[in-house]
């Protein structure tokens, strides 16, 4: 009946779509802007500066990832990497602390962070996006305590710091953090026991709960999670930019979002994933870059983030919309 | 059946989704202040029918004429009202305002009356004989069975000419079904029409006029109800004869108890002792109320005992325990709210089967084997019948019957010693009714021991080997073996242990006097 076989190819069709649709945009955009500006769009150096900026971006991501998999979000980050790059200049600069040192506190805070906002979250019961806002506002005044709100400059930082973030054999290795970090949170969400329990607590907290998963725990965990990445983000950051600004922070809040949300469209579309995050904040990037290469001026960044952001919710919900209705035709 | 001037004649309506056929060519009628059943398989084609006459889908062929007027496919002011099976409420308003934005907000000088709001609630209520609920109260706080009567108390409200209710009693202890069955009388002496869909088909008997049966979407058999029997009407959906009714269940061993329950208080209610054998299905049925519910729970580790002791196997549990280590310990829950405490929406169903690995897995952070996963996942989709056979299908593309299936599969293969249901199959079609009372007795020869808390007091009479009847947390009285009878079970929970039941087996021992509140008169 060709009704049915349309429907089935339609359907084949949508179903390719929103798994790999994601990637097909990026393979586009990466053919559109070579084909517009094919000197400098896939130049070594273009690549190389977008890999290690975005690798930052990426790994906030990660840390809005890992509690939206409960379905909580971390308005957090922003501060919280701002706070943990002026923190591992501070230390090296001001307390003269070797650089492994103020790594180390700056993960320790990372994490006691975390933990404040996942007590909030569970035991307080506050709602996430109020929580996490108030304790992000809190942690930018603590930069700006810290810092008096002046910049720190690093001058003298040693080479093994400035290091972490270079190359190594012309890849940077801030790109090899990101893919050892999402390989190991792509093991974590999609291949142990814990991962499941993420995701179904974010699917039904309440059935989670009666399945006899400790709700509170796990989502304690998943805060600390993020905690932990924003530390190490911000640690990569102030190797990046060798320098402190109480004011740098809350401008990756966004795109970090934009990327999740629209990485939650592809790969396992309707909930937040790895690949599918890494995809977009590459699609994101690289779009970006090729806009500004084509001579679009500086404010064109803030539509883009934001645009995107609306795109990609509208995206989801579109493709809710389109599997209840396959729970239509599946289930008469 | 021939039908001089219908209210509501709907003529060879047809539906198809993605080229699979819901409806074919249905022709159904109502009559002028007539109850009329809709019954049918889950995917039969009644939801469907439902939708298309609210409006929610187009029909693809086929007409539909109100009082002899055809009815536009767009115009959706028709004086039809609609129930459905969960309730939309909105839980952060109370009871007064979610009748109001049904019924109206009364006003005084042109600002909304918050008194007379509660008054047309307790109206409402008193018209149809119903015990009246605090109208302040919030719908966050109702029970469930309070939450249905609220649902279909507010549509009455507007005095519709058509009224559809699509299993409304899904939630309904059997006493509240019978005040809703009373006023559904009330409303056709008024002239009003009623389509009444249910799956539990005695109740049908002495309420409604005519019956009309949905097989795979087509109307396969309307006529009067005084014209066929219960099993008659189960043939026509199933295209098949059956065999309904008590099987017989092989005694119970007797073995030592592997649940022994004393002096046990929850919610100020009780006390409440019993004990429960491997291999035994055991009832706990009572009133709204009547505390059955948290009975299971606070042996789930869902809620707290206030004092007794309970014991599994010669272990005495903990007070603190929590659900996990009740689950470790061997006692394990089947929610009876499905969409809000047993599915996970938007997952597949090996995640709905196995949404917590560490029941079986040692640590959080082992590696899991997705082959292995989804190998076990299509050996419980085919022992448990589940449709469609796909591991990777979202729950959501399921009917109710399948998806209480997986749940019920998600807990009856986790190697508990308890089994703890509620409402094992409320809202879902006969067919797989039988087929889970099949998989529970299976569970229980296997050597499982089963606590069934259920409403559906003809479900508890055909399946369990023994059941207590629940009334304040006390145990009002124990049926089993041929006294455990519907019958039986609404003597004694409507009238309490101490009155003469009209139940031909007798009263059960009397424990204490009847109760004013258990005594009310009961309809039908």
């Amino acid at each position: 009946m060709p009704q049915s076989l349309t429907g089935r190819s339609f359907k084949a069709l949508s179903e390719f779509v929103s798994t790999y649709g994601l990637l097909v945009v990026f393979v586009l955009v990466l053919a559109l802007f070579t084909a517009l500006r094919p000197s400098t769009f896939l130049s070594s150096g273009n690549i190389g500066n977008l890999l290690t900026s975005q690798s930052i971006t990426a790994l906030l991501a990660f840390a809005v990832m890992l509690p939206l998999t409960t379905g909580r979000f971390d308005m957090s980050v922003g501060y919280h990497i701002g706070l943990a790059h002026v923190l591992t200049i501070g230390l090296q600069v001001n307390a003269a602390l070797p650089w492994p040192a103020a790594a180390a506190i700056v993960l320790v805070a990372g994490l006691a962070i975390g933990l404040v906002n996942g007590i909030l979250v569970t035991r307080f019961r506050i709602d996430a996006f109020i929580a996490t806002m108030g304790v992000g506002s809190l942690l930018y005044g603590i930069s700006n305590w810290y810092t008096d709100g002046q910049q720190i400059p690093g001058f003298s930082l040693p080479d093994s710091f400035t290091g972490l973030t270079g190359f190594l054999n012309g890849v940077p290795v801030t790109a090899l953090y990101v893919a050892v970090i999402g390989g190991l949170l792509w093991l974590v969400l999609e291949r142990m026991p814990v991962g499941r329990s993420l995701y179904v607590i974010g699917s039904n907290a309440r059935a989670a709960e009666l399945s006899g998963i400790n709700v509170a725990n796990y989502v304690i965990g998943t805060f600390v999670g993020s905690g932990l990445l924003c530390a190490l983000a911000g640690i990569l950051l102030a190797s990046i930019l060798r320098a402190a600004t109480p004011s740098v922070g809350p401008e990756y809040l966004l795109p970090a979002f934009a990327g999740v949300l629209l990485g939650a469209t592809s790969i396992r579309p309707g909930r937040v994933n790895v690949p599918g995050t890494v995809l977009a904040v590459l699609v994101l990037a690289f779009s970006f870059s090729g806009v500004q290469q084509l001579g679009a001026a500086f404010y064109i960044e803030y539509f883009f983030n934001g645009g995107i952001l609306i795109l990609a919710v509208s995206l989801s919900v579109y493709a809710a919309i389109r599997r209840r209705k396959a729970a239509v035709s599946a289930s008469t | 059946m021939t039908d001089p001037s219908p209210l509501l004649d709907v003529r060879g309506l047809t539906k198809r989704f993605y080229g699979s056929l819901a409806l074919d060519r249905v022709s159904f009628s109502l009559a002028r202040g007539e109850i009329h059943a809709l019954v049918g398989e889950n995917g039969a084609g009644k939801s469907t029918f439902i939708k298309i006459l609210a409006g929610v889908y187009d029909a693809d062929e086929g007409e539909i004429r109100l009082e002899g007027a055809p009815v536009e496919p767009r115009s959706r002011n028709l004086p039809l009202a609609f129930v459905h099976q969960d309730p939309a409420l909105v839980d952060d308003l109370s009871v007064a305002e979610n009748i109001a934005f049904i019924a109206g907000y009364p006003r005084r000088h042109g600002l909304i009356d918050w008194r007379g709001v509660q008054r047309q609630t307790s109206a409402i209520y008193e018209t149809m004989r119903i015990p009246p609920i605090d109208p302040r109260r919030l719908v966050a706080t109702l029970s469930t069975p309070e939450k249905a009567i609220l649902n279909i108390v507010r549509t009455l409200a507007h005095t519709p000419k058509v009224l559809v209710l699509d299993e409304p009693t899904a939630a309904l202890p059997e006493q509240d079904a019978h005040r809703l069955f009373d006023a559904m009388r009330r409303l056709r002496e008024q002239g009003a029409s009623i389509i009444y869909v249910s799956h539990r088909l005695h109740e049908l008997f002495g309420l409604a006029d005519r019956i009309t049966v949905f097989r795979d979407g087509r109307n396969v058999h309307t006529g009067a109800m005084a014209d066929i029997t219960g099993g008659g009407i189960v043939e026509h959906m199933l295209g098949r004869a059956v065999e309904l009714g008590h099987r017989g269940h092989p005694p119970p061993r007797r073995e030592a108890p592997v649940l022994t329950v004393e002096g046990l208080v929850v919610d100020r209610r009780g006390p409440l002792d019993f004990t429960l054998r491997p291999g035994e299905v055991l009832g706990l049925v009572g009133l709204r109320g009547g505390g059955q519910e948290a009975v299971g729970r606070t042996l789930f580790g869902a809620k707290r005992a206030e004092a007794g002791t309970m014991t599994l196997a010669g272990r005495r549990l903990g007070a603190d325990e929590r659900i996990g280590e009740r689950i470790a310990a061997g006692i394990v829950l089947l929610a009876g709210d499905r969409t809000g405490e047993s599915t996970f929406p938007g997952m597949s169903l090996i995640e709905n089967l196995f949404p917590n690995p560490l029941i079986r897995a040692r640590s959080p952070f082992r590696l899991t084997s997705p082959a292995a996963e989804r190998r076990q996942t299509r050996e419980r989709l085919d022992r448990f019948d589940v449709r469609p056979r796909n591991e990777a299908a979202l729950i959501d593309w399921l009917s109710g019957g399948n998806q209480q299936k997986v749940c019920l599969a998600r807990w009856l293969e986790a190697d508990a010693r308890v089994v703890i249901l509620e409402e094992p199959t409320a809202g879902v079609d006969i067919g797989a009714k039988i087929a889970i009372h099949r998989m529970l007795r299976e569970a229980a020869a296997a050597g499982r021991a089963i606590l069934v808390i259920s409403s559906d007091l003809e479900e508890v009479a055909t399946l369990c080997d023994r059941a207590l009847v629940i009334d304040r947390g006390r145990a009002a009285g124990e049926l089993s073996g041929s006294r455990l009878t519907v019958d039986g079970l609404i003597a004694l929970s409507t009238l309490g242990g101490g009155a003469t039941p009209p139940a031909p087996e007798g009263a059960a021992p009397a424990s204490r006097a009847p109760d004013g509140a258990a005594a009310t008169a009961f309809g039908g």
